[in-house]
């Protein structure tokens, strides 16, 4: 299992730059739209918290570290596919990176698009089912469209690829958001473009590291 | 029979390390993106990383 430590450490270097840099973008970019968004939430006084990270460093420490270690899960799963296949090099990072962003941000966001604090949604557990269903559809689906020859297996893979959004996502009866509808497109908007340059930078930077490392 | 081709087969020396690290790396993002305690300290720990990283939160 020496390759199995290799993969990690390259990972966790990997996983902490690009948790780092989303850290950074967030902070200037969704923290604030976030922030405003709980002006909203406790002008209405329904939500009281528990425990909660204070504003400031604590909270972005949270966030810091939060990232790092999401950055950490993704880089592992990035290195693996590339380990198993034999592949190296930044530019098959992007393309792994393309595939992370797809499966994790693209597809679920397609139906349950990225919400600021305050918003109604269905019942969170229908939520997770639906994203993690269309998660696994989509990455099944992307391997079969693109890593295999045989033609049933690609047309099978497109159809996984649809067919969370045939199902269609959970959405409540009656839509409400708290905070007005141009931050929440707002902060779709800044969401998908962070997390596209973070999936991005992540693949490259597993990519370009994998070349440093000899497996046995 | 000839169903796998050689695109999509791995060494089977190679079939372990990479699965666990597959495994790693689901189990962190799964329980940093989704599990729920019953004071909320994950909950509101991970808050903003969920909200920006479109994992459903609340």
């Amino acid at each position: 299992m020496a390759d199995f430590r290799k993969l990690v450490t390259a990972s966790l270097l990997a996983g902490l730059l690009g948790g780092l840099l989303l850290s950074v973008l967030q902070h200037y970019q969704t923290l604030p739209l976030i922030l405003a968004a709980e002006q909203f939430e406790t002008s209405s006084a329904e939500h009281v918290h528990d425990w909660q990270p204070m504003d400031g460093w604590q909270r972005n420490g949270f966030t810091l570290l939060f990232n790092g270690l999401t950055g950490f899960g993704f880089a592992l799963l990035i290195s693996a596919s590339m380990y198993w296949r034999d592949q190296r090099g930044y530019l098959y990072g992007l393309g792994w990176g393309l595939a992370g962003y797809w499966v994790f941000y693209v597809a679920p966001s397609l139906g349950l698009p990225p919400e600021l604090p305050g918003t109604d949604s269905a019942e969170l557990h229908s939520r997770q089912a639906w994203w993690l269903f269309t998660a696994a559809a989509t990455a099944i689906g992307l391997f079969g469209l693109f890593l295999t020859k045989q033609r049933w297996l690609q047309i099978g893979g497109a159809g996984l690829l649809a067919l969370p959004h045939l199902i269609g996502a959970p959405h409540p009866e009656v839509a409400q958001a708290l905070a007005p509808e141009a931050l929440q497109q707002h902060f779709v908007v800044l969401t998908s473009i962070n997390n596209a340059i973070f999936w991005l930078t992540l693949g490259a930077i597993s990519g370009r590291l994998l070349r440093k490392v000899t497996f046995e | 029979m000839k169903t796998i081709s050689a695109s999509t087969a791995i060494a089977s020396s190679k079939f372990l390390p990479g699965f666990s690290a597959i495994v790693l790396g689901l189990t962190v993002v799964l329980g940093l993106g989704f599990l729920q305690d019953a004071n909320n300290y994950l909950h509101n720990a991970a808050h903003d990383g969920r909200h920006s990283a479109a994992f459903p939160c609340h």
